[in-house]
């Protein structure tokens, strides 16, 4: 190939016709669409496309020949990449633009188009070259990351939205509630508190916050035994409970709040964060004191012409003549028990109330155990003809606890089994020494108790089944005996089967009562 | 032998009337008051020679009573039961040193033991 010289073609007569040729076949091998219009003729129409053209807007050459260019963008005349294309053509100047062009079926493609100039010697535009660049796919693909990122927006924005209102809602909680909430750092320090916080101890949020919590106020929270749990207890993942504080709070005077704390485990930002409920009890400790005031007065008041009743009872028992007759001393002796159960109620009535507000106070004190217990259970024969009530076991000697109560759960235990084995004959009262401790069984052959019942036998006024129509009676027995024996360190429970009578055991130790002051 | 005189000091006239009942006999005086602020002058008028005393009642308290026996030379031992339905009965009366404690309602017969222990009457 002569006319090629370093690349670059050199006409001259002899091989004119032989370059053309290659030159025609090199734009027709082109993937790229080249068009060349002729700003000369009017309308500036297309006077040459190669092959690249023809496949990519399915126009034959003869169809498109002598056309201006726009037939390509048929109806779709107000894209502004015209304008863009026209001030290019108008000013000589080349010019890049994406535009929508349709093929001759109609299909939209997009043309990416550079319209280049060509002017002859005194600067004039004769010619302009159109390379054309299908580039759907690449605008498919931009398209569908826009929509992608679109999308993406729109649903960092829900999510946005979302957090917002998962945000405003746990605060509207939180701002609701009738609670006191304190949110501290690692270091005590306030970082937030609640509406009613500020309510209830009329202080405003600039007081609060960002101060250290023993310091707030004229130092209601600064005191050892919380500073303690906070400090010491909290951090080994045990969270502060009900812990009571009575005070003379600034601006609002003498209340009692219940305080419970928690420290957040789980890590991230919020890590080593306290959280501090305040509850105001003061008007619930006001109502309960005097309810437990209430209820002192009533005992007393109740037992007090019982006291005479009782005693008229027994004096008539005294006084009765040899030759009464045998109902009427037996109408004595019913009234006489009947006396007793009153009198029994109103003790039990008091002491659920005081165990409810934990005033209940073991008072120890060295007695006879095996006395009590022997001396008890006689109290119960005399009065139950009906049962055979056997001590068994060994002496146990002196125990250093509170009589009176426990004497109270023995009594109670053994009616119990007494009342609630009407078809057996014995009773029996077992004394051992096991370990550390005492324990004291007692045993019936009654009607036993269902597996779902000795769940809830020593909760209070808990009546076991069909219990209450047969053997009327409050049910806040067992639940007394049951404290009582925690408030000694012991434990109380009951094996049974239903028909197959009772085994009711309780421990006490022997050693220094555990921990519970 | 003389009588043994017992003052009974309850603000409950019932059971003034009923313990009067129940521990009268040949042995026995029972000399009642319903008010406790006659309590002290009748000590010193009728030298009983035991006391029966309530606790719960008006202006003058049980508590109070038994302090002042116990801190008058010529009363400091005389003997005092404490009957109360008080639930801290127990623990006032020993602390106030009280020869004894019984809590209402009481059984006759223990009352009578419990007397019979103080003043050997009634035995």
């Amino acid at each position: 190939m002569d006319s090629l010289k370093d690349g670059h073609f050199t006409f001259s007569r002899d091989t004119v016709e032989q370059d053309f040729t290659l030159l025609t076949a090199a734009l027709d091998a082109s993937i790229t669409g080249i068009i060349i219009t002729d700003n000369r003729l009017t309308d500036n129409p297309i006077i040459y496309c190669n092959s690249a053209f023809e496949k990519m807007t399915g126009y034959d050459r003869k169809e498109i020949i002598g056309h201006n260019c726009r037939l390509l963008q048929r109806e779709d005349r107000t894209q502004k990449e015209r304008q863009q294309l026209r001030e290019g053509i108008d000013q000589g100047k080349p010019v890049m633009v994406e535009i929508r062009n349709y093929t001759k079926t109609g299909t939209l493609f997009w043309n990416e188009l550079y319209v280049s100039p060509i002017k002859d010697a005194s600067g004039k535009v004769t010619h302009f070259i159109g390379i054309q660049h299908d580039v759907t796919r690449r605008k498919q693909a931009e398209a569908e990351l826009e929509n992608e990122r679109q999308l993406m927006e729109q649903r960092i924005e829900e999510r946005t939205q979302s957090l917002k209102l998962g945000q405003e809602y746990v605060e509207s909680i939180v701002q609701t509630v009738r609670e006191s909430l304190i949110v501290l750092d690692n270091n005590y320090k306030v970082l937030s508190v609640n509406d009613h916080f500020l309510r209830t101890f009329k202080v405003n949020k600039e007081e609060t916050e960002n101060k250290l919590l023993f310091d707030l106020g004229n130092g209601q929270w600064n005191i050892p035994r919380l500073k303690e749990l906070l400090e010491k207890v909290l951090p080994t993942n045990n969270p502060v409970v009900d812990f009571q504080v009575e005070h003379d709070f600034p601006y609002i005077g003498h209340k009692v709040m219940l305080l419970n704390a928690h420290r957040i485990e789980y890590s991230g930002e919020y890590k080593d964060r306290i959280l501090i409920a305040i509850e105001d009890i003061t008007d619930r400790s006001e109502i309960e004191k005097r309810k437990d005031d209430f209820l002192t007065v009533a005992s007393h008041e109740l037992k007090t012409p019982l006291t005479t009743i009782k005693g008229y009872v027994q004096m008539m028992n005294r006084f009765m003549p040899e030759e009464t007759d045998e109902k009427f001393k037996d109408i004595l002796a019913k009234t006489a028990q009947f006396i007793d159960r009153l009198s029994n109620l109103i003790t039990e009535l008091l002491d659920v109330s005081r165990i409810q507000t934990g005033k209940m106070a073991i008072h120890r004190e060295m007695f006879d155990f095996d006395q009590m217990i022997a001396e008890t259970v006689e109290g119960i024969q005399a009065a139950s003809k009906s049962h055979q009530i056997i001590i068994k076991g060994e002496p146990i000697g002196s125990y250093n606890g509170d009589e009176s109560h426990l004497i109270q759960v023995v009594n109670n235990l053994v009616s119990n089994a007494v009342k609630y084995s009407p078809e057996s004959k014995i009773v029996e009262v077992h004394k051992a020494f096991v370990s550390d401790y005492i324990k004291l069984s007692v045993i019936d052959n009654g009607m036993g108790i269902s597996a779902e019942d000795q769940q809830k036998i020593f909760e209070r006024f808990y009546r076991a089944g069909d219990i209450q129509t047969k053997f009327p009676g409050m049910g806040v027995g067992l639940y007394i005996c049951d404290q009582i024996i925690k408030q000694h360190g012991g434990t109380l429970w009951v094996e049974s089967e239903k028909g197959k009578g009772s085994n009711f055991s309780f421990t006490l130790p022997t050693k220094e009562a555990p921990g519970k002051k | 032998m003389s009588k043994k005189k017992v003052l009974v000091c309850d603000d409950d006239t019932g059971i003034l009337e009923m313990l009067e009942l129940a521990l009268e006999s040949d042995e026995t005086v029972i000399i009642t008051e319903s008010n406790s602020l006659n309590v002290i002058p009748l000590i010193e008028k009728e030298k009983p020679d035991l006391i029966l005393l309530d606790l719960w009642m008006p202006v003058l308290s049980g508590d109070q009573i038994l302090r002042a026996i116990r801190q008058q030379t010529d009363t400091q031992s005389l003997p005092v039961i404490i009957i109360s339905a008080s639930l801290d009965g127990a623990k006032i009366a020993r602390e106030n040193g009280a020869n004894d404690f019984l809590a209402k309602p009481f059984d006759i017969d223990e009352l009578f033991n419990r007397v019979c222990k103080q003043i050997e009457v009634g035995c």
